[in-house]
């Protein structure tokens, strides 16, 4: 189930609502487990075992390190298994197709190529868990001893399918108490009504230039074109994954939870580096606190440094995708990141703003490229045009067209990447009568998002035939 | 001041998501959609294992989203919202000027120039009989020039200019004589066929070809004022005016029957008005698609024709009526036997292909005329 769409909106969502608020406090969890077990099992019916196996482990290896944690070395041994399990799953569910292929196509091989379905949310609960245990052992956390508790926490529907990856240190405390206050409720209702009208209003529809551009004929394509397309597609992940997080934070916030921030407006970074402080943060803390920093940093001398960052960002581009594409825009950010600390950013703090974050924006555009493609053939095809190696037009008509029938949506995702409006907010709310306005304003305009959002995602649906169907 | 904020707040979305899903419970389900012209998804019945297969929750789905409360008026909002947003399109509609609803033609279509060899293969099968073939551009081309800023549409005249060269048999190009008259009411606004008018024009153009006499002595009548046509229903911009559709009636005492495949039923006169009470008005025409259509008139001339066509040459059927003896119409998007037989079976005086570009060329169904014998 996808948190834009009808059936969550207008049945799963009341349910559980109804059904949370009327449990008492000391069964909420479990309310909260049963319906987030559903809401995974609607969309994924036949691995719901995997992530219940998974929370089972989890919950007897964080009590064992909790017992052995006198002794050091046991307790290492425990969270070594740990680790071992979750990304063995991880890897044999996600990876084993690839690395198969990977391994016929290195050493002309043949072995049988295995057809695994994907389990939903696996690359997110395996870092959970996995989180779990660390923190556990680094005693960031103590262990959690009541198994419903450890269950609401790893499969909590609000970032289950697609994060932000919420550690359990983060949310330990809150597992055991929290309270539902109104402030609370508002807050993530509007959080969550923001992040459906970023994914609904604005990803989905400018997800369909990019669709469009992909679908041009070949005849019709131009240099211009090609560009549009990575910037259209870059705003379409943003928004999608940020209005994502949008609604787990809010979802999770109605049910009492802080989760972190997971996006910072990332398009207005100056540099690379600043771009994945501000970009899927939750991921990169996770990468840094439970990879980077154990691998020694850069605490270990200048070229372990520079290996600590291949690794992590081999894996980080790893971890988006089982496929070579990735592991490329993994690693293209990786160089770009070693370089900048080497030595870019010294020569890029003398420049002028304007300069830098233009050199940001065509580096993220570039990465969007090899992000977009899984098919290697059509990566470098693409990248041919973009960079005028091809006999293709500049500009054309077409292209044009795409413009200007995409123009006020451009210039609205372009204010969205900013802080304008919370910055004209802040400012107006120095006045009192605009406070006063505010509380009507903000509740209409509430309204208004979630009104549109539900007649976009009502026409998606609108399916007319010429003539009847029978 | 927080405080009330926060309760309204609360109130609207708890107000809009509770009553929304009560709203859907409580709205009856429907069992067709005469806008969308299909079957909507009912109710699914559980079962463990509809449920683990994951074909429950999909159909459970499509349930909510077909059985939608309101869901024109959403719809319709999502339209405005597009319009206002400068787009100039929707669900493959242009939204052009002077109410124009254009659908949008990109691509030449997969089929274009197999058809085209489809025709050539018929010719090759039937060297004795007169055949002709007309391709009727549709209304993106004629109204180019009311499309929204830097619209792209497909050169449909080259594509007719290929037709031209590439076929055996005559080919009538229509475009010319459809662009002279293209200030007149020749093309639906909000449906993609062309209106009686247009197809009068050419009705003309192609008795000139076949060296016969046209009959020009008709009562034009107004039968509909509120034709919403195909187009409407997929733009979904509701603020539009709607059609008119006429039908013109010969001042001579003529009777026509119409027949179609199954023999049961049969219609007099060249209309079924019965449609005009319905969505899909154009039907009215000769009653519609059918697999094969025979219409007889009282002008027992003896002449007889075939046509193999799309819904575009419906409304020049009751023209041609006026000429033919008899007429035969096979679609073959229906038509499953073998059309060679058929005609072996009549002795027709003229074979006309009739189709609309955009059918023409996209459309698999042709390949038939090459696979029978």
């Amino acid at each position: 189930m996808v948190f834009s769409s009808l059936v969550f909106l207008f049945a799963f969502l009341p349910l559980i609502l109804f059904l949370y608020f009327i449990t008492p406090m000391r069964w909420r969890n479990l309310t909260l487990l049963i319906g987030s077990l559903f809401f995974y099992a609607w969309g994924e019916p036949s691995y719901i075992v995997l992530m219940l196996f998974s929370i089972v482990i989890d919950y007897t290896h964080g009590l064992l390190v909790e017992r052995y944690s006198g002794d050091r070395k046991k307790a290492k041994l425990v969270v070594t298994s740990s680790v071992v399990i979750n990304l063995a799953l991880l890897i044999f569910f996600k990876y084993s197709k690839f690395i198969i292929t990977s391994f016929n196509k290195l050493f002309s091989a043949n072995l049988t190529i295995p057809t695994i379905a994907l389990p939903i949310g696996i690359s997110f609960y395996t870092f959970q868990t996995m989180s779990y245990t660390i923190d556990v052992f680094k005693k960031v956390a103590p262990a959690q001893r009541n198994i419903i508790n450890l269950g609401t926490y790893v499969t909590m529907f609000p970032q289950l399918i697609a994060g932000p990856i919420v550690r359990y240190q983060t949310i330990a405390r809150q597992l055991n108490h929290r309270k539902e206050t109104q402030d609370r409720l508002a807050e993530g209702i509007l959080r969550f009504t923001i992040g459906l009208g970023k994914k609904v209003l604005l990803a989905n529809n400018i997800g369909l230039l990019w669709n469009k551009i992909l679908s041009t004929d070949a005849s019709n394509f131009t240099v211009v074109m090609s560009w549009l397309g990575l910037i259209a597609f870059g705003f379409q992940i943003y928004f999608d994954f940020s209005g994502y997080s949008d609604m787990a934070i809010g979802l999770g916030k109605v049910f009492g939870f802080d989760f972190l921030e997971n996006f910072n407006y990332p398009y207005l970074s100056k540099s690379i580096t600043e771009f994945w402080r501000h970009w899927h943060i939750s991921l990169g803390i996770w990468f840094r606190d439970y990879v980077y920093i154990p691998l020694g940093g850069n605490r270990k001398g200048r070229l372990r440094t520079y290996l600590n960052l291949f690794i992590v960002w081999f894996l980080t581009g790893l971890w988006h995708g089982a496929s070579w594409n990735f592991i490329l825009w993994g690693l293209y950010f990786g160089m770009i990141i070693s370089l900048e600390k080497a030595f870019l950013l010294s020569w890029l703090n003398k420049l002028p703003f304007f300069i830098r974050h233009i050199y940001t924006l065509i580096l993220i555009i570039i990465s969007w490229g090899l992000f977009a493609f899984d098919s290697l053939i059509d990566l470098k095809a693409y990248f041919k045009v973009m960079f005028g190696l091809e006999e293709i037009a500049l500009c054309n008509q077409t292209t044009l067209y795409y413009f200007t029938s995409n123009g006020i949506l451009l210039i609205i995702l372009v204010l969205a990447s900013t802080p304008v409006m919370k910055v004209i907010h802040q400012k107006l709310s120095l006045w009192k009568c605009y406070l006063v306005i505010e509380v009507f304003m903000t509740p209409l305009i509430c309204l208004i998002i979630l009104i549109l959002s539900t007649a976009y995602l009502v026409d998606s649906s609108y399916n007319p035939f010429l003539y009847f169907r029978f | 001041m927080n405080h009330i904020r926060n309760k309204a707040l609360i109130g609207i979305f708890v107000v809009f998501i509770f009553g929304l899903s009560i709203a859907n419970m409580i709205d009856k389900d429907r069992e067709i959609s005469e806008i969308e012209n299909r079957r909507l998804q009912q109710l699914p019945t559980f079962s463990i294992d509809s449920f683990l297969s994951g074909s429950y929750a999909q159909k459970f789905e499509e349930y909510l989203t077909d059985q939608f409360v309101m869901k024109m008026r959403w719809v319709g909002l999502k339209s405005d919202v597009e319009r206002l947003l400068q787009r100039s399109e929707n669900n493959g509609i242009y939204f052009a000027k002077d109410g124009y609803l254009l659908e949008v033609f990109n691509q030449e279509g997969r089929y274009f120039k197999k058809n085209l060899e489809s025709l050539n293969v018929f010719f090759e099968k039937m060297p004795d009989l007169s055949m002709t073939t007309i391709l009727v551009p549709t209304a993106v081309k004629l109204y180019e020039y009311k499309l929204p800023l830097f619209a792209p549409t497909f050169d449909q005249l080259k594509m007719l200019e290929v037709a031209k060269n590439e076929l055996e048999m005559d080919f009538i190009d229509v475009f010319p004589l459809l662009n002279e008259h293209k200030e007149e009411y020749i093309y639906y606004k909000t449906d993609h066929h062309w209106t009686t008018l247009g197809a009068y024009y050419v009705y003309q153009q192609l008795m000139e070809h076949w060296e016969m006499n046209p009959y020009l002595d008709y009562e034009v009548q107004e039968v509909a004022t509120d034709f919403y046509g195909t187009s409407y229903f997929k733009a979904n911009n509701y603020h539009l005016e709607p059609d008119k559709m006429f039908i013109y009636t010969p001042h001579d005492d003529v009777q026509f029957t119409v027949t179609w495949e199954d023999q049961t039923d049969s219609l007099q006169g060249l209309y079924n008005m019965d449609y005009l009470n319905q969505k899909d008005k154009y039907s009215m025409f000769i009653n519609g698609n059918h697999a094969l259509t025979i219409v007889k008139s009282s002008i027992a001339n003896g002449k007889k024709l075939m046509i193999f066509k799309d819904s575009y040459a419906h409304c020049l059927t009751p023209f041609l009526a006026m000429n033919f003896e008899e007429i035969h119409l096979i679609d073959l998007r229906y038509f499953n036997l073998n059309p060679y037989d058929y005609i072996r079976e009549h002795q027709f005086d003229q074979v006309l292909f009739l189709y609309s570009l955009s059918m023409f060329s996209t459309d698999s169904t042709m390949l038939k005329l090459k696979s029978f014998q």
